[in-house]
């Protein structure tokens, strides 16, 4: 009983290795096509979606999901704080000095607001306000003191304050206090463009690199038996 | 059996230069400099490599099954195309092994 399951086992658990293997191979290959398809997609112009309400695509405390990057989000609440933002570069490459406020958000949670590029009063009530939603930043522009963010990352503030934080941070494109606009230079910043390294064709060469691999392991067993039929065919 | 090694040690040869090229000069160049221009001009490296590489394995193949190769030494073959010098090293190996005639 056991002489016969011996081979049978073997042979199964050879049989399962090589689909494995081919199986992985093959998740490769699709892996690199969806970062061809996404390479080709960046390369597109920017289509503008709809604004929504910031609570409709971010939470407090949570990730930022792909699909709220560069949403235009509207939002009101009470500012807590402001800071100053050194060493932040516009769409035009100038290097400049952003104000910053932390806003409580109505219904929980703060978020940082980039409220334009020159000094102005924290203002007091209720504002409301429209931004592009934009992912935290991971460097430090300048030393952090009191009332200077090195970078734009709420986490800076978490210590301080004690309010759940949107993650990322907002872009106004306006503010309004009591029914009447904000005039304030505004930050002019792009949707951010993912970067997805390498070129398309590059990785649709590494598509066709896994896909053949994977057709490699499954026809080496067959290069296999045929070898050994070959062997016992020249010594009969 | 002669056409086989020739399209062997002409892909070794296309494969090695190709990965010296990716490892020495692409992968320093976008990694190590910040030089977008530069990078720019080496872009082409990388996905010729990865066609170069797709023939390379196709021809190693070809070659270790005539040669009726064991498994392992076929697939020693194929992974040296992935390393700057190993496919050099392959297709010294195969002359020796094989002289043209």
């Amino acid at each position: 009983m056991n002489q016969s399951k011996g081979p049978w086992l073997k042979n199964s658990g050879f049989v399962a290795v090589v689909v494995v293997l081919a199986l992985v191979f093959i998740r490769l290959g699709f892996w690199q096509l969806d970062r061809a398809n996404e390479l080709r997609e960046l390369q597109k112009p920017y289509v503008e979606k709809p604004i929504v309400a910031l609570s409709d695509v971010a939470a407090p405390s949570e990730n930022l999901r792909d699909s709220a990057i560069n949403r235009v989000v509207e939002f009101s609440g009470q500012y807590v704080a402001q800071f100053d933002a050194p060493g932040q570069v516009d769409n035009e490459n100038r290097v400049q000095s952003w104000l910053v406020g932390l806003l409580e958000v109505n219904g929980g949670g703060a978020i940082l607001v980039v409220r334009g590029t020159q000094a102005e009063e924290l203002p007091k009530g209720e504002v409301f306000v429209k931004g592009r939603l934009m992912v935290r930043q991971f460097e430090d522009r300048a030393p952090k003191s009191e009332d200077q963010l090195s970078r734009l990352d709420p986490s800076l503030l978490v210590a301080t304050y004690n309010l759940p934080v949107y993650d990322g941070y907002v872009v106004a494109k306006s503010e309004v206090l009591n029914g009447k606009p904000l005039n304030l230079k505004r930050a002019q910043v792009d949707p951010v463009k993912p970067k997805v390294p390498g070129y398309y064709w590059q990785h649709i060469s590494y598509v066709v690199i896994w896909w053949l691999m994977a057709l490699v392991v499954v026809f080496l067993p067959f290069y296999s038996r045929q070898r050994e039929k070959k062997a016992k065919g020249s010594v009969n | 059996m002669n056409g086989v090694i020739k399209r062997f040690r002409i892909m070794a040869f296309a494969a090695g230069i190709m990965s010296l090229l990716l490892w020495f000069v692409e992968l320093p160049v976008v990694y190590l400099l910040d030089n977008p221009e530069l990078a720019s001009k080496v872009k082409w490296i990388p996905f010729v490599h990865g066609y170069v590489y797709a023939f390379y394995v196709l021809a190693a193949i070809h070659f270790t099954a005539k040669a009726r190769f064991t498994i392992k030494r076929m697939i020693l073959f194929i992974l040296a195309g992935t390393l700057p010098i190993a496919s050099f090293i392959a297709e010294r190996r195969v002359m020796r092994e094989f002289p043209l005639k």
